[in-house]
């Protein structure tokens, strides 16, 4: 049995090692946005099987902070100068998202994980997911335009929401409180670009003033589509190392629909 | 036999699956001689080939429009087009323009007040007064 730091530092080195084998196909660059979701897949099979420890994202394990090394500059192969990024297996492993660290296991009660599988097994599902204190009831396949301009995203971006107040299905709904533990569920959100409002012209006066004046506004907003709204089944939490505890009265509970 | 039209067995949702970019050419014209094209003639030499390096997956034209205001055409995948005017524009700015119209959707602008349009049927499904329990108030 390997301790979980020689693990680490195992995995950590598969990753280093990945992206080299992925720039091979960087002549492929013509259909980059095509091929985006297959080099994905292509590259996380490589790094689970050779560590035999996946380091999923959304893992339950708890994992501190220094999972990957900040000493180290940036993978050999990859060339800023000549290609911009355009999958992730060409962006630099320090500039990579951070999967979220969890400084405990996922606690899960006893009677939420007796009647999880009757909420998993039934689709299809919807989630109220909150993003900026404002609720998004969505469903899988949806189409969003936030009513704000998202900054730091470009499109094709993948992100996740990771606050929801109540996740569901037709006959279960799962409340939070407030919010769900993001362990539970996976939402995950492609930007698919910005939009813009028609110019908006509001005629500001004063009184006893002939004078007019024109105020203009057009505001951008961002354009989403809701890629997979999923709920994890016990089995799946618990290989991720959820921890089964007593019932309590703060917890999430799922209700029957009555 | 009456006529039958051709069914479609599924909607565009474009970036559920995969995800295709909806901006499919720029255009970029300029003038040589006028002084309205000065920050144009410095962006396709100075920015244009790392943007055009940038996205492989937007087809570029450049072609001189004698006599006329620099102009940035974007032709979209659902057959619109977007043209804007850059006249007397700096090059930083023609960039910001031309990113504008790489992420734009081709759609016509619209007022949109809800946030979230969906092709699902309900989850829950629609409320019946005969099914389900009584409720008291």
């Amino acid at each position: 049995m390997f301790s979980r730091s020689a693990l680490r530092g195992l995995a950590s080195e598969v990753r280093w090692t990945a992206p080299s084998t992925i720039s091979s196909a960087a002549p492929l660059q013509q259909r980059a946005c095509l091929h985006q979701s297959a080099s994905l897949m292509n590259s996380q099979p490589q790094s689970q099987s050779a560590s035999s420890h996946p380091e999923s994202p959304l893992s339950a394990t708890p994992r501190a902070q220094d999972t990957q090394p900040k000493t180290r500059v940036k993978a050999p192969t990859f060339d800023e100068t000549i290609m911009t990024p355009q999958t992730r297996a060409h962006v630099p492993i320090a500039k990579q998202p951070v999967a979220p660290t969890f400084t405990s296991p996922l606690e899960v009660t006893k009677s939420l994980m007796s009647q999880l599988p009757h909420l998993a097994g039934q689709k299809p599902h919807y989630i109220v997911a909150q993003l900026h204190a404002r609720p998004y009831l969505l469903t899988e396949g949806d189409h969003i335009r936030l009513p704000f301009l998202m900054p730091k995203v470009k499109a094709g971006d993948i992100l996740r929401f990771n606050r929801a107040s109540a996740l569901g299905s037709r006959d279960f709904t799962m409340k939070g409180s407030p919010t769900i533990d993001e362990r539970i569920y996976e939402c995950r959100v492609r930007v698919t670009g910005v939009d813009a409002e028609p110019l908006r012209i509001k005629e500001k006066t004063k009184r006893r003033q002939r004078h007019v004046k024109q105020a203009k506004s057009k505001h951008r907003y961002t354009l989403m589509r809701v890629m997979d709204v999923r709920v994890k089944t016990p089995d799946e939490l618990l290989a991720e190392g959820a921890v089964i505890v007593d019932d309590a009265a703060d917890s999430s509970v799922i209700e029957p629909r009555s | 036999m009456p006529l039958r039209g051709i069914r479609t067995s599924t909607a565009a949702r474009n970036g559920a699956g995969a995800f295709i970019l909806q901006c499919k050419r720029l255009d970029f014209h300029y003038c040589n001689w006028a002084g309205s094209s000065k920050g144009m003639v410095t962006f396709l030499e100075k920015h244009l080939p790392a943007f055009a390096r940038e996205n492989p997956q937007i087809e570029i034209r450049v072609s001189p429009r004698p006599q006329k205001h620099p102009l940035i055409k974007g032709l979209y995948i659902n057959g619109r087009e977007k043209p804007v005017c850059v006249r007397n524009l700096e090059p930083h700015e023609i960039l910001k323009k031309a990113i504008l119209l790489k992420e734009a959707s081709g759609e016509k602008l619209k007022r949109v007040k809800k946030p979230v349009t969906s092709l699902n049927e309900s989850v829950r499904g629609i409320w019946s007064p005969y099914h389900g329990d009584l409720r008291g108030v």
